[in-house]
């Protein structure tokens, strides 16, 4: 007796498990195929799609940066930072006082300041990301474009922002005249300096 | 049979309107001019939401600068300046000539865009 009403029990509900599971693949079928999500980009995300994949990015970079190593950063590090930001960065992402350019103000997800980097990530995960980028996001890899020891200073740059004033930003930004594009392209060397 | 039939039609207005993301906005406050829903739209191309946290905006938590919530309630911006439409163009378009200091840049924002944007910020409360 017992036994079947458990049973019963157990029947429904993975039934009703099943019956729902299939509606939920169906109705989001429909939405995928129908094309009704609006890809484009002056309509914002739902903020629930939004946020799970901002969330689901800062786990997957908190993973894969797990076992970086980072290196001891000094000041040489953050004025050798300052220029390859301004060179490589500032586009998209500004600086302190200073906007980033239009295909930066226009991309969605907005590619954001770095001014607060050091409070949203460490530095481990700042230098992942810059080296193999975000997929979907605009983000590019620059694991092809600057020395590890580029990427390191820009590390070190990132982690200076916050306590950088508007004044400070533009002195440690205008130090050097802009670089050879070919020798900033050129991993191997720059490794060889 | 009527009852039912409203509202599926009412879900169903509700689920268009979240996927295409409606841009209906609520009327500018008394003396505001500009179009709230349009500013709604122009201020993303701008970026306002990825340093300023603004209800009605899909965005990041982010603390760069200061939380818009409330801004139509504020008697002051950006420290001193008073609170009007005129003022708070004139902050979005160039806040360095308010405040050399700030860290918010200037970010070429038209006037059209700036009047559109400042009437949608008037109304949160």
């Amino acid at each position: 007796m017992a036994e079947a009403s458990t049973r019963l029990i157990v029947k429904t509900a993975v039934l009703t498990l099943l019956a729902a599971g299939t509606l939920g693949a169906a109705a989001g079928l429909l939405v995928w195929r129908a094309g009704w999500y609006n890809i484009g980009a002056t309509t914002p995300h739902l903020g629930i799609v939004y946020t799970g994949l901002e969330q689901a990015m800062r786990y997957s970079v908190q993973h894969h940066a797990r076992k970086v190593a980072v290196p001891a950063l000094g000041e040489a590090d953050v004025v050798r930072g300052g220029i390859v930001y301004r060179d490589n960065c500032a586009q998209c992402h500004g600086g302190p006082g200073v906007a980033p350019n239009i295909h930066g103000l226009s991309m969605q997800p907005a590619p954001g300041p770095l001014v607060d980097a050091p409070m949203r990530w460490q530095s481990r995960e700042l230098y992942w990301i810059t080296r193999h980028g975000v997929k979907m996001s605009g983000m590019p890899a620059w694991e092809f474009r600057l020395t590890d020891a580029d990427t390191w200073a820009v590390v070190a740059f990132m982690n200076r922002m916050p306590a950088m004033t508007v004044a400070d930003y533009k002195t440690l930004t205008a130090m050097a005249p802009a670089e050879d594009q070919a020798q900033a392209r050129d991993p191997a060397a720059g490794e060889a300096r | 049979m009527k009852a039912p039939r409203t509202l599926a039609a009412a879900m169903l207005a509700a689920a268009a309107c979240l996927l295409a993301g409606c841009n209906s906005g609520p009327k500018p406050p008394p003396g505001v001019t500009g179009d709230p829903g349009l500013g709604k739209l122009a201020l993303t191309q701008y970026a306002c939401q990825s340093c300023h946290k603004i209800p009605g905006v899909v965005g990041s938590d982010t603390f760069v600068g200061r939380p818009l919530e409330g801004l139509g309630k504020r008697p002051f911006i950006a420290g001193n300046l008073l609170n009007n439409q005129p003022n708070l163009m004139h902050w979005i378009r160039d806040p360095q000539a308010i405040d050399p200091a700030t860290a918010m840049p200037n970010l070429g924002v038209s006037e059209k865009d700036a009047r559109n944007i400042s009437a949608y910020l008037l109304t949160l409360d």
